[in-house]
């Protein structure tokens, strides 16, 4: 199929005071209509402003250096502003990962999701009103009708994070970027969110990319994976298959740091020393200072993204040497928690 | 309790001599309540008009060298209970025992110091919790300069070496302030102050929440090492259950207030018992694409403890609620050894 979203050698750059920050080098990945995609990575990985680079909602002080986004076959990096307006919100839209600050405090709901009805829809005010609250009552908002007139801090957490993702399906966009969406809320909310959101995706026939660094949400929701890490995507494909068999050192590396409730073990894997700066990122691969299997060429090469097997791509020189495997044991003990569960 | 007046004298007196660590809890608490007043302001007055009621009867022990896992959503009263028993808040009701001592009861400034000494603490932001305009060195000697005043500073400067140097610090960084360190660095600070007096308890209130999963990894690993350095008994409050389940030795699951469920972890996952730690434990997403659970999911959102509901607070949503959980609270029970339950209906 063809992808919706095509990135293709993305760059961007911020410009600091301290010097050129590096967040996004080369970065290629695909969407496919009606596909939920995980973009996976740490803090300051590159994820958020992807999702920004392709909305170009970038901070002043960054800038698309490179690079082309495809999205139905239009390059979005150089079309004008008012054209980019007419997609932001009814062909791409976003949901943020703070519910508290996402919604203007001094603004009723109300009118906050008919601005962007309006925006896009020559309608009248009660009818954009219609299409804010069938989609509030779509999230499951109890009582929509009453309730859009209240303010944001009138509803809770979880509540103003399903306003969001109304406000953002209201006029049934083509493509969702979720970035963040369930992080700064609780595990008993997140499932409620998470659910809808999945329904959501499958109901509305989304092609959705959602970012985060929960790798529990990305199991659940995604068919395939995109892992970044220092402004480049190190590896991609089937969401399966990277956690049952990652090829790249990171990826295990990410996979092992995290505490499971099916691991039992004291000790858990680390990957020494901290996320890269990316005002001078690392010469070579940018993983490489924290490697196990860095050898001299990594210092010195960026490793080219090479293609294999199905839909597979990894960044490293020595992927094909590794032996990464996720042991059998663990599969063994999975799958009798499965059945447990 | 003889009255003490000196501080050489205080050396002399061991406050905790009839506590025997194999029988008794290191902290135990006793019906814990911690009520926070609303109040409203007219013109000259102001007047109390709700409690919010964010720790409210809580029972729960630690025993010396484990680490007991503190689990709930926010707003549960989790870090409330923390800084109740470090002393940071007054208790409303109900009292705390540590060593066997009532930390409330009126005491002498050494008295209090000397439980102070064991008993210290790890707050979640390391951005905050740190002073921004003194030297690391600096931050980790105060508890020195509190605790042993007469201590030369060379002394006092040859400790802090040795305490960063077990937090995986360098000697250089003595000298650095707190914005020159990434999150996870500034967290072993935070741990390196905590540690310095060398307590016997630490409370770790979210200690790693704020950080990366690779940096977290790091701290983890930490944590358990220096409990074993040092015979160190943690309470560690966090919201993840992976965390929890990995660090913990027993885990107690609070909600609004309340101690829901507290068992050896093992049990927590293999014989769960309260409706809502089912309930917890089914809505976290699990990092392996071929599990696909039958997720428990609650409706709605936790209820404000300014008016929690009457009997148990998880009743409305419960899914075995029955008219008994909406007319009487049900206490914390021993439904199995060890295993403690507050529930009308638990699921073994």
């Amino acid at each position: 199929m063809k992808p919706i979203l095509d990135v293709s050698e993305l760059s961007t750059y911020f410009y600091t005071e301290s010097g050129v920050v590096e967040a996004l080098d080369g970065v290629s990945f695909d969407v496919r209509p009606g596909e939920p995609v995980g973009v996976v990575g740490e803090s300051g990985c590159g994820k958020t402003v992807t999702g920004k680079s392709i909305l170009r909602i970038l901070d002043k002080n960054g800038s698309i250096v490179a690079g082309k986004i495809f999205y139905k076959g239009i390059n979005l990096v150089d079309l004008p502003d008012l054209q980019m307006r007419k997609i932001r919100g009814k062909e791409i839209s976003m949901i943020f990962q703070d519910p508290m600050t996402s919604l203007n405090p001094i603004f009723k709901v109300e009118d906050q999701m008919i601005e962007v009805i309006a925006l896009h829809r020559k309608c009248k005010k009660d009818e954009a009103k219609q299409i804010a609250i069938d989609s509030l009552e779509l999230v499951g908002i109890p009582e929509a009708e009453k309730r859009i007139i209240d303010y944001p801090h009138q509803f809770s957490g979880g509540m103003r994070q399903r306003i969001l993702i109304a406000r953002a399906l209201a006029l049934r966009p083509s493509l969702l970027i979720a970035d963040e969406p369930t992080t700064a809320l609780d595990v008993t909310i997140q499932a409620q969110v998470l659910e809808i959101i999945k329904e959501m995706q499958q109901r509305l026939g989304l092609a959705m990319m959602l970012i985060t660094h929960n790798l529990g949400v990305v199991a659940e929701i995604t068919k395939r994976v995109h892992i970044f890490y220092g402004g480049r995507v190190v590896e991609s494909g089937a969401t399966e298959d990277i956690f049952l068999d990652p090829k790249h050192p990171y990826t295990r590396a990410l996979f092992d740091s995290i505490p499971s409730l099916e691991k039992d073990k004291t000790r858990l894997e680390t990957i020494p020393g901290t996320v890269p700066r990316l005002i001078n990122p690392p010469k070579g691969c940018r993983f490489h200072p924290r490697c196990k299997y860095a050898t001299e060429v990594c210092s010195r090469v960026r490793p080219p993204e090479i293609s294999f097997g199905k839909e597979r791509r990894v960044a490293c020189h020595h992927f094909e040497e590794l032996d990464l495997h996720v042991d059998e044991e663990l599969f063994v003990k999975q799958a009798t928690v499965k059945e447990e569960v | 309790m003889k009255m003490v007046t000196t501080y050489e004298e205080y050396e002399a007196v061991d406050l905790f001599a009839d506590w025997d660590a194999k029988t008794q809890p290191i902290i135990n608490l006793i019906n814990l309540r911690k009520w926070f007043p609303v109040s409203q302001q007219s013109v000259l007055f102001s007047r109390v008009v709700a409690q919010i009621k964010a720790v409210d009867g809580v029972k729960l022990f630690l025993n010396k060298g484990e680490t007991l896992g503190l689990v709930g959503e926010s707003g549960c009263g989790k870090s409330t209970t923390a800084r109740v028993i470090s002393k940071l808040e007054e208790p409303t009701e109900g009292s705390v025992y540590f060593k066997g001592i009532d930390v409330f009861q009126p005491m002498t400034r050494e008295e209090e110091l000397s439980i102070k000494r064991q008993l210290q603490m790890v707050f979640q932001d390391p951005y905050s919790s740190l002073n921004p305009r003194r030297m690391v060195l600096d931050l980790i000697k105060e508890p020195f300069d509190i605790h042993y005043p007469d201590m030369a500073y060379e002394e006092k400067e040859s400790r802090v070496l040795e305490i960063l140097a077990k937090v995986g610090l360098e000697d250089y960084h003595a000298l650095r302030y707190p914005h020159e360190f990434s999150g996870g660095q500034r967290q072993r600070i935070g741990i390196a102050r905590a540690l310095a007096i060398h307590p016997e308890v630490i409370l770790l209130d979210e200690p790693v929440s704020a950080l990366d999963v690779s940096v977290q990894a790091q701290i983890l690993n930490l944590l358990h090492d220096l409990q074993l350095d040092f015979n160190l008994t943690f309470m560690f409050i966090a919201h993840d259950l992976s965390v929890i389940k990995h660090v913990s030795d027993r885990v107690a699951v609070m909600y609004l207030g309340k101690i829901m469920e507290m068992t050896p972890t093992g049990d927590l996952f293999r014989k769960t018992a309260h409706p809502y730690s089912v309930s917890l434990l089914s809505a976290i997403p699990r990092p392996d694409p071929r599990i696909k659970m039958d997720r428990i999911i609650l409706e709605g959102d936790v209820p404000s403890p300014i008016n929690p509901p009457s009997g148990c607070p998880f009743h409305p949503r419960c899914y075995k609620a029955q008219e008994i959980c909406n007319q009487k609270t049900p206490m914390l029970e021993e439904i199995e050894p060890d295993h403690y339950v507050s529930c009308h209906f638990p699921e073994i």
